[in-house]
């Protein structure tokens, strides 16, 4: 966990990475998330919905995945360093998958006299199937 | 997937530490006010994702952009989300958001199919009119039922 100011920019390189795994989702997690979020689209929680809709079950919804995705730059630069996050969605997330969280810096610069560094991210399942693609830039926060 | 445009958007730290938790995030700036407060921050941070729990703080189907809400949500997917910030959010602040610009555009799809897109910015001021957070929403509506 980064406190603002523990992040040495000047030890950071292009090409540094960091990554977690998230095994065996579940129901609950999805669940969790539709009450934080307010979004109780029931394809996302309800199994008689999921399967009325073709579906062997119900699926993550993707804003979660993303939310956990962002957790790579949070723990890395604290969440007040977040300058854009961006992301797009690919796969659909099952109960039982292994979300697989991963980011690397892109670039390293300078803008309006503060270290910024852009991120590749990724999150994938268990078969390497791309679940979610984001980037995001960081910078040091400033009040 | 929520395309509601919120009234009004408080970061309340209850509601910061319920989402960050549903996302498995222990980060002490989002839980802990004292940590926060030792970090020299005016309070705990919001996740960068938090905006889109706007849902909860609105009835506004109303309020959708007509591009948005002519989609049919049976055929439409959440393609991206971008959110853009010109300081974080913190737990106090008392936010409100408009509609921004929308983009509509088409593209044809691998299978050969009209893929509609419609790119859709919420803008999100706090209590003394300052631009806190542009968020972009890009929903896609495709022919026919989502394939994978």
């Amino acid at each position: 966990m980064s406190a603002p100011g523990s992040v040495d920019w000047s030890a950071l390189s292009a090409g540094d990475e960091r990554s977690f795994e998230v095994p065996d989702v579940t129901r609950t997690h999805f669940v969790r998330y539709a009450g934080a979020s307010g979004d109780f689209n029931p394809i996302h929680h309800d199994q008689s919905f999921a399967e009325a809709a073709g579906l062997p079950t119900v699926f993550g919804v993707g804003m979660w995945t993303a939310g956990v995705l962002s957790r790579v730059v949070v723990e890395w630069f604290g969440p007040e360093s977040v300058k854009r996050y961006q992301v797009r969605f690919a796969t659909r997330l099952w109960p039982g998958d292994t979300i697989c969280c991963q980011g690397r810096i892109a670039r390293i610069y300078e803008e309006e006299g503060l270290p910024h560094a852009d991120l590749a991210l990724s999150a994938t399942n268990q078969k390497g199937e791309l679940l979610v693609r984001g980037k995001a830039t960081v910078r040091p926060f400033r009040s | 997937m929520a395309y509601i445009r919120p009234p009004g958007l408080p970061v309340e730290r209850g509601k910061v530490h319920e989402f960050a938790d549903a996302i498995l995030d222990a980060h002490p700036h989002y839980h802990d006010a004292e940590a926060a407060a030792a970090a020299g921050l005016p309070g705990v941070v919001a996740p960068p994702t938090f905006a889109m729990a706007t849902a909860l703080f609105s009835e506004a189907d109303a309020e959708l952009p007509p591009e948005l809400a002519a989609l049919d949500m049976r055929f439409a997917l959440h393609g991206a989300q971008e959110f853009v910030f010109e300081r974080p959010l913190f737990a106090g602040d008392q936010l409100r958001g408009e509609p921004g610009e929308v983009k509509t555009y088409s593209k044809k799809g691998r299978r050969g199919g009209l893929m509609k897109f419609v790119e859709a910015e919420t803008i999100y001021r706090d209590a003394r009119g300052e631009v806190v957070l542009r968020t972009r929403t890009t929903a896609i509506q495709t022919e026919g039922v989502v394939q994978e």
